[in-house]
């Protein structure tokens, strides 16, 4: 099955069971239902499903304002960058929320499509998820596989409070992962841990789960077993399990796949090299080329032959 | 004298004085959070206030306190509230711009300009879902309408048949400038006539005629769900004169936030012998002798509840 598929499978079953909900967005009815992220949706009484105007900015207050209401909304957004839009109602309207009565009053999900799959030019290309969470401390998901989609879709798309949840274009039309196991989550969903080696510990952040489970796979055959961790929210939250097993395997590698400056990856890697003493840790970051804003594959490749032979 | 009549006079020389004591704590630097008093906005902070049935909601913007009190009715739990004492209407912990009071309808308020329209958007539709018959009534200003979240949250509303009334309050001025300072006029009817919006402007302060029209073109927006545009002329008392290089002789200037150094206890309530000035309105309906009783008896009221 490809990701895609079973997301919208996901999507089509949470959205089912709850009363009252209001679905919205541009197109999210009609044409390819955001490329089929909402595609075939059906809501219970009551609820309505709103093929909305292009005013991304005004559909976030929107959402807030059902909130206030007491009716749980999710609105799907076609791009990550138009959330830029909205970046008024994610810090000064949602700090009025959480300070008040209204904080779990209902639910309000906002779900965008982060664009990662390149060649769309100097613009349309933001993969920054983790820059709209830190902005006002939001918490936000990524979706990467078959385990965390399940876990988050099902436990936070419709919840009380608020959250962005997102998920790669990159990976749209790509098998789903289905890892073996899922060892580990913490309780706010946030960190998920799949493979539990003790020779090096992978920390995966934005979308770069793919490149870690490769890489984790590669290791394997090569007789260096791995902890596999993904950070699937970009604010810093309970790393606990991530450092317990650092300081079990000495080694660390941490992937993120974000375009930012600012990294999500940095607060994990401050508080591991201040708490635990390493052997080896390897950092892969994008590399920003000269050919940075024209129209490119935009992918995140990594050398695991190298780093098989740095662990070697 | 027509109980109604009075009981409006009341209301309005009482939201009057609560300002005009709360300028005066203000001048002494009592608050550490900013707060924009609205003297000369009280007819249609009333006329609102008198409308208001159970299930509406009330969205407002940075200057709200004439709202809020006229909501509340009460002096103390705000002026708390701007002192950020737990004894606060919201325990001090909205302060001045965001102040909300859920009870009483302010479901929301904001200090970001043109950020509560499509907040109101999303309670009007909350308001649709939970078939209330309540109305969502978002305010704004002059200064607000050049955001294009205006525009946005008209064509919201219209498309997804939602009651609501916007209202525009125009006292000509943002922050510093006036409106031929800063851009080319809007028509706010020809605006609201483009997304067959109903629209109605409301002038000189009559609080008993504005009641009468807002109750209708409540009914109206109701009845059809659609959404009313009301554009409400207001003067802001307080006015200061700004010396620069560019202006020797002084500009003046409706001050935005900040005690009013002009107004005083001390003085007459009645700001401006026009119809600008909400007290000045009243004389059509109650008369003078009756007016000024109603302030002292008020004044003694307030200070009495701050004791």
């Amino acid at each position: 099955m490809k990701y895609i598929e079973y997301i919208n499978k996901l999507i089509q079953e949470e959205v089912l069971k709850q009363k009252n909900l209001i679905v919205y967005g541009q197109n999210i009815a009609a044409g390819s239902c955001l490329g089929g992220l909402t595609k075939n949706l059906q809501v219970k009484e009551n609820g309505k499903i709103i093929n909305s105007t292009n005013s991304e900015n005004s559909l976030c207050g929107f959402g807030f304002g059902m909130m206030i209401g007491g009716i749980p909304s999710i609105f799907f957004m076609k791009q990550l960058d138009f959330l830029l839009l909205g970046i008024d109602h994610l810090t000064n309207t949602y700090n009025i929320i959480r300070n008040s009565e209204y904080a779990t009053k209902s639910s309000f999900t906002i779900m965008p499509i982060t664009v990662d799959k390149g060649y769309e030019g100097p613009q349309s290309s933001l993969n920054n998820f983790g820059d709209f969470c830190s902005i006002s401390r939001t918490t936000g998901y990524t979706i990467t596989n078959k385990m965390d989609a399940e876990k988050i879709i099902q436990n936070k798309l419709v919840s009380p409070g608020f959250r962005i949840i997102t998920v790669s274009q990159r990976l749209f039309k790509e098998e789903l992962i289905e890892p073996d196991n899922l060892l580990y989550t913490n309780n706010d969903l946030t960190v998920f841990q799949y493979d539990d080696g003790e020779m090096v510990t992978i920390v995966c952040f934005n979308f770069s789960f793919p490149q870690g489970y490769g890489l984790s796979k590669d290791l394997k055959k090569n007789k260096i077993h791995s902890s596999l961790f993904n950070v699937n929210s970009p604010v810093e939250t309970n790393w606990s399990k991530i450092i317990e097993s650092v300081l079990k395997t000495k080694k660390l590698i941490v992937i993120d796949d974000s375009k930012s400056k600012n990294l999500a990856c940095d607060s994990l890697i401050s508080k591991i090299t201040n708490q635990c003493k390493l052997n080896k840790i390897i950092i892969l970051k994008r590399e920003i080329s000269a050919e940075w804003l024209n129209p490119n594959s935009d992918e995140m490749i990594i050398d695991y032959k190298k780093i098989i032979s740095q662990l070697s | 004298m027509n109980k109604d009549y009075e009981k409006i006079a009341y209301e309005i020389i009482k939201l009057r004085l609560s300002q005009i004591i709360i300028n005066e704590e203000y001048k002494l630097g009592k608050f550490k959070v900013p707060i924009h008093l609205a003297l000369g906005h009280e007819s249609i902070a009333v006329a609102i206030n008198n409308i208001m049935q159970k299930n509406d909601k009330l969205i407002l913007s940075h200057r709200n306190m004439e709202y809020n009190l006229a909501r509340l009715g009460a002096l103390k739990p705000i002026l708390d509230e701007y002192l950020l004492k737990s004894t606060g209407l919201m325990q001090g912990k909205f302060g001045s711009m965001n102040l909300i009071n859920p009870n009483c309808g302010v479901v929301y308020t904001s200090s970001i300009l043109g950020n509560n329209f499509s907040v109101g958007a999303g309670i009007a539709m909350a308001q649709k879902i939970s078939q209330n018959e309540g109305l969502t009534i978002i305010l704004g200003g002059d200064g607000a309408i050049e955001e294009g979240s205006f525009h946005e949250v008209l064509l919201m509303l219209k498309s997804l048949e939602l009651s609501a009334f916007v209202i525009i309050e125009n006292n000509n001025f943002s922050l510093g400038t006036k409106i031929n300072e800063r851009r080319c006029p809007i028509n706010l009817e020809k605006f609201s006539e483009s997304y067959a919006i109903k629209f109605m402007r409301l002038s000189n302060n009559d609080p008993i005629e504005y009641i009468k029209k807002l109750n209708e073109l409540r009914e109206y927006s109701i009845k059809n769900k659609t959404p009313v545009c009301i554009e409400v002329m207001v003067t802001t008392f307080g006015d200061w004169v700004m010396n620069t290089s560019e202006q020797p002789n002084g500009k003046i200037i409706t001050y935005h936030s900040g005690p009013t150094p002009s107004i005083s206890l001390d003085n007459n309530i009645l700001l401006k012998d026009t119809l600008e000035d909400p007290i000045f309105v009243l004389r059509k309906y109650v008369d003078k002798k009756t007016l000024k009783e109603m302030s002292k008896t008020i004044e003694v009221k307030l200070l009495n509840e701050l004791k």
